[in-house]
């Protein structure tokens, strides 16, 4: 790759879907009449909403794992924060709605007999803090972790094995009603968000553009990421650590930087997540949630970025599929996929792909007279 | 900086290091003058890979002294500022990175900022250009600029490697058997490079290859059981009745 | 009030026991039963019990039943057989009178009625009940029982019954009001040896105007009794301890064959586990179908086909999965999670996804008391079948030519390869040797966990935190690694709680895991570095 614009045909296809997604999707939804072919209904907005949530997400798994080699199993725990923040955010919303209608302290408090508001849910009233909050929350537990687990070179499986710990240890903190994040239930009820009804049609739409633009976002950071100089040191680590370090690259502050950057990603989809499905609770932070996250990277092409995409918008799409016609049989193709993908798709759908083009395409520059054959790639 | 406590370039005094009861390095000495080429030899188990891995920073003694040009303390840094100082480490596999194309295996390796932030806003400037374009010529790589590093042979990913030593502009090569896996011609161009490099720079190879270490035609220190069993020339060493019986065999 | 009247009621037992004929006592306490009042029937049961008369026993046993019925003054005990007797002369009594009301109880009522049932049936001539009687009495501190108990002292041949009866009577003197310095001393002595929590609580509750020299005595016997009851308070968490840390060695051991020395995450580990527990429970079914009597060994029965069905579902999996792997841990690892998954929902749709029931046959249950200590059968079993199980796998791994393969194919493939050792099997083996250890680790945690599909998940993190924190390739590591964690959470509950606790410890392993990142018994030196 010797160009590193942002801007290569891989760039534009993606933005160029999203952009299209995020015009149709309002426009069937809002324009088509209902009971047309062409209809989107009211449910479906959210539900791909979520998908994008998850998609920005698997691009922040992929970041880290496609790139730089971290398998981390416990992304699902950053997601889960970036959501908590953001439900704290409309619990306060809600006000004096509750069913306790008590005006400063949410329903589950008042239940627990609770005096005052904890320190820690102050200002989440105030949209800016609690914006700042679903980046900082994540991005800090990321940076303390990675501080350790880095610095003492933690890797591969050990560091898969102990990401895991940390969510499951999380999931078990936040099913504790004395955490102050409303135990078993999580977060719910919310009323509105800015000042609109969180269950409007409209609201839905705005939320669900917003994602597409998040996703977008995500995705040109990430590429402008792994295009640069900074992108190539982290495939560098990936592929030979003490190789890079030899070479005098501090491979834990690399590590440590792109870690903390992909936790507060998987934050900023957490919070899209949140008001789209109405609820924030610990089963979020569940080891499972987060290895399934992987599969979707895997399926989709690890270390490609459009493929995380692709990856979380097929598998979920599947989910819904199978939940819907055959719920007993999604865990056996949900298992069979992580087999499926890691026996025999190591390089998922982008990946493989992208092998089969190389592979027509240098044995058409084969035959071509004095073409050269690897100038071009 | 304070005066250095010695005028050589690397200097080991005393060092041991020991794994579960197992000296792998045992009061080991060991001298290299500013561009100096020392050739280390020794049976398997002598410690060649564990004196390297002391001085890059790799493993920390359990006693003894390691000073780079007389003032900086090996035996406190890690790899990475050990490699900014200016030591350069070839792996007895070559270790070079599969995924990216040569050029790019050598920009990475191009002495300057080491941070993540530089580099995410790092453009290749004409300078490093030329010094790419200079390197490629040099470990003969320029026809392969554009292919991954791991598509390349044996030979070529060795001489790559030694291309990105370079590119760090290091004091001090460490180079471990660079001549492993290599045709006759390969071997002989080899040692013309590295002859070539320690015009400027100090080098120490490790090598079993006799006829490669007699090609590089310089002082040898011969290893054993962690110590230094003989140094000097080549001829002499291999005269030693020790060195022939541990390790050159009768 | 009561005080004196309970003493005159001791008295008049006193010279009861002296000249056995003198009547009046009983006949006098049975009116106040028709009195209707709570104070009257509380007098009258202890009169009663003081009175030495044959029907005293059958009377407040009516009282406690409900069974004594009063009608216009006359005092009638139905017996549990159905007929009515007097309460006066134990003769059968002629037809049901109108109006038969039961004699009221409450609260206050009942404990007169333990105490008095307590010293009626200290002088038994069933050890068993004698000894539940001194208990009775030590529990009711009723000081009218101390004349029955002074008599039950000197004929009391048990010498287990005779330190209860001790015990009580201290208990007894060291609340009753007459009671001499002396003797108060005496009884401190006693309940000091005693050392229980009943004791304790005795000691600390001195009635008021007690001797200067008695409270002083009682307080040092509470400093005592308080280090003593933390000594086996120590002891008894250390023993959960071991008993979770044996239940952690279980799940971890075929976890530290293949992640510990193959260096294969099976993240369907936990599954075997489960397989393991389930293949019990299919046993057990078809005991209870086929041949009921055999119930009692359907464990023994239930560990060799649970390690051969792990065992084989091991090997399976391991020859069309994970030998296409080997060397690429991160994708074992998504592969394995996969497997777990399917073979979580096979188990779900086979058997349902609620719990099963597996029973415990009945040399497992009860509990052993030692001192203080108070350990049930079920988990020493655990704890003993643990041992046994690392003992085991330590000695196939060290003498067995299966365990020589192994460590030579963990320490250089190609090697031992090239030495004939045919490594595909080794591999094949090893890992069936280590899903059927967690087989047969789910016979045993079927006893004391729910058996259901999820029953491998709750293990698996944990298991992977006993292997990596004890150091990975190494069997004693294991064991340490289980025993420390079982310990260290057993200790951390009772301040952090059950939940608390075990984040705390998941905390301290990630931050362990990051100095050592070999864990405790690293393999140190070239050998480790790839």
């Amino acid at each position: 790759m010797t160009t590193q614009s942002l801007i290569d045909r891989q760039s534009i296809i993606v933005l160029s879907l999203l952009a299209a997604t995020a015009v149709l999707v309002p426009v069937l939804n809002t324009v088509a009449p209902p009971g047309s072919a062409l209809h989107l209904s009211d449910y479906l907005v959210p539900l791909l909403g979520k998908y994008l949530c998850f998609a920005l997400l698997a691009l922040s798994v992929d970041l880290i794992w496609g790139f730089c080699g971290i398998l981390s199993l416990g992304h699902g725990a950053f997601f889960a924060l970036g959501g908590y923040a953001m439900g704290m955010y409309l619990m306060r919303q809600i006000g004096s709605r509750g069913v306790y209608a008590d005006p400063i302290l949410p329903d589950f408090m008042v239940f627990l007999n609770w005096r005052e508001l904890p320190w820690f849910w102050h200002g989440f009233d105030w949209f800016p803090i609690a914006a700042l909050m679903v980046i900082a929350a994540p991005g800090l537990l990321a940076f303390i972790f990675g501080w350790f687990a880095f610095r003492s070179r933690v890797t591969g499986v050990y560091l898969s094995i102990i990401t895991q710990a940390m969510t499951f240890a999380l999931m078990l903190a936040f099913f504790r009603n004395d955490m102050g994040f409303g135990g078993n239930n999580g977060l719910t009820d919310f009323k509105e968000i800015l000042g609109f009804p969180i269950q409007s049609g409209s609201t839905r739409i705005v939320l669900f553009v917003l994602s597409t633009v998040a996703l977008a976002a995500g995705y040109l950071l990430c590429k402008w990421i792994v295009n640069s100089k900074l992108g190539k040191v982290l495939v560098a680590v990936r592929d030979a650590e003490s190789r890079t370090r030899f070479l005098g690259y501090r491979v834990e502050i690399y590590k440590l930087a792109v870690f903390t950057l992909s936790a507060m990603i998987a934050g900023v989809a957490g919070a899209l997540y949140v008001p789209q499905v109405g609820i924030i609770n610990p089963s979020e932070f569940a080891p499972a949630n987060s290895i399934e996250v992987v599969i979707w990277v895997a399926v989709g092409g690890r270390g490609t970025l459009a493929g995380a995409i692709l990856g979380a918008l097929v598998v979920n799409a599947g989910k819904t599929w199978f939940t819907g016609a055959l719920p007993e049989f999604w865990l056996f193709a949900l298992g069979g996929l992580f087999v499926f993908v890691t026996l025999l798709m190591p390089r998922g759908i982008l990946g493989g792909g992208t092998d089969l083009w190389a592979k027509v395409r240098r044995s058409r520059t084969r035959h071509a007279p004095g073409g050269l054959p690897y100038a071009a790639e | 900086m304070s005066e250095p406590i010695t005028p050589t370039l690397l200097y080991l005094d005393n060092v041991t290091v020991s794994f579960d009861g197992f000296r792998a390095l045992n009061a080991l000495s060991l001298a290299i003058d500013h561009a100096e080429m020392r050739a280390i030899i020794g049976p398997n188990g002598a410690g060649k890979t564990t004196m390297m891995d002391v001085i890059t920073g790799k493993t920390r003694p359990n006693q003894g002294t390691a000073l780079f040009e007389g003032v900086h303390d090996l035996t406190v840094l890690d790899e990475a500022a050990i490699a900014e100082l200016g030591i350069g480490r070839k792996f007895q596999t070559p270790t070079v990175f599969d995924m990216h194309n040569v050029e790019d295996n050598l920009l990475l390796a191009l002495k300057g900022e080491r941070g993540p932030f530089a580099a995410l806003f790092s453009r290749r400037t004409t300078r490093e250009r030329e010094r790419i374009e200079a390197l490629l010529e040099r470990v003969r790589l320029s026809a392969h600029r554009y292919r991954k590093a791991g598509e390349l042979s044996h030979g070529q990913k060795q001489w790559l490697e030694i291309g990105m030593l370079l590119a760090q502009e290091p004091k001090l090569l460490l180079v471990d058997e660079p001549a492993a896996g290599m045709t006759d011609q390969e071997t002989a161009d080899t040692a013309d490079l590295l002859r070539d490099i320690a015009k400027t720079r100090a080098v120490v190879v490790v090598e079993h290859d006799m006829t490669f270490v007699r090609d590089l035609g310089v002082k040898v220190t011969c290893l054993h059981e962690g110590s230094v069993l003989a140094e000097g020339s080549l001829d002499a060493v291999s005269a030693n009745e020790r060195v022939i019986e541990v390790y050159l065999g009768r | 009030m009561i005080i004196l009247r309970h003493l005159l009621a001791a008295f008049a037992v006193l010279i009861g026991m002296a000249s056995s004929a003198f009547a009046g006592v009983y006949e006098d306490a049975l009116p106040k039963f028709a009195a209707d009042s709570y104070a009257e029937t509380d007098a009258a049961i202890s009169a009663v019990a003081g009175s030495g008369h044959p029907l005293s026993l059958k009377v407040v046993e009516a009282v406690r039943d409900g069974r004594l019925l009063v009608s216009s003054g006359q005092i009638i005990i139905r017996e549990p057989s159905g007929n009515l007797i007097s309460a006066v002369t134990g003769q059968a009594f002629g037809p049901t009178p109108s109006g038969l009301k039961p004699v009221r109880i409450n609260n206050r009522v009942r404990r007169a009625i333990e105490a008095a049932l307590g010293s009626l049936t200290l002088l038994s001539s069933d050890p068993a009940a004698r000894l539940q009687a001194a208990r009775a009495v030590f529990r009711s501190r009723d000081e009218t029982a101390l004349p029955n108990l002074e008599t039950a002292i000197t004929q009391e041949t048990d010498a287990n019954v005779k330190g209860a009866l001790q015990i009580a009577r201290a208990a007894v003197l060291l609340g009753a009001s007459g009671t001499s310095t002396a003797d108060r001393l005496k009884a401190v002595e006693a309940l000091q040896a005693r050392g229980d929590q009943d004791a304790l609580a005795l000691l600390s509750t001195l009635p008021v105007g007690v001797q200067p020299e008695v409270a002083d005595a009682a307080g040092k016997a509470v400093e005592s009794i308080r280090s003593r009851l933390a000594f086996w308070n120590a002891l008894q968490n250390v023993w959960y301890g071991i008993s979770l840390g044996s239940v952690l060695l279980l799940a971890a051991i075929g976890l530290a064959i293949t992640f510990g020395t193959m260096g294969v995450i099976n993240m369907a580990h936990g599954e075997m586990v489960m397989l393991g527990a389930y293949t019990t429970f299919v046993v057990q079914e078809a005991i209870r179908t086929y041949a009921p009597e055999l119930f009692g060994i359907s464990l023994f029965l239930s560990l060799p086909l649970a390690f051969v069905v792990a065992g084989a579902v091991g090997i399976l999996i391991e020859r069309t999965v994970i030998r296409f792997l080997y060397g690429r841990p991160l994708e074992t690892l998504l592969a394995t999670w996969g497997l777990s998954l399917i073979l979580q929902q096979t188990v779900r749709t086979i058997f349902g996804p609620t719990n099963r029931e597996v029973g415990t046959p009945a040399w497992m249950s009860g509990a052993l008391e030692i001192g203080g200590l108070s350990l049930t059968y079920n988990r020493i079993a655990i704890v003993i079948f643990a041992f046994a199980a690392f003992a085991t796998l330590l000695l196939v791994m060290r003498y067995t030519s299966l365990g020589l393969y192994m460590r030579a194919v963990t320490q250089n493939r190609r090697m031992a390869g090239s030495m004939g050792i045919r490594t595909n099997r080794i591999d094949a083996l090893a890992f069936g040797l280590g899903s059927g250890v967690a087989g047969i680790a789910g016979v045993a945690l079927s006893q004391i966990d729910n058996v259901s599909p999820n029953l491998g998940q709750s293990y698996i993190i944990d298991s992977f935190m006993v292997v990596v924190f004890g150091g990975v390739g190494n069997l004693w590591g294991t064991l340490v690694g289980a025993m420390t964690l079982g310990i260290a959470n057993k200790f951390l509950e009772p301040y952090a709680g059950a939940v608390l606790g075990k984040i705390v410890l998941l905390v301290a392993i990630i931050l362990f895991i990051q100095r050592r990142p070999r864990g405790l018994f690293a393999l140190r030196g070239r050998a480790v570095e790839a």
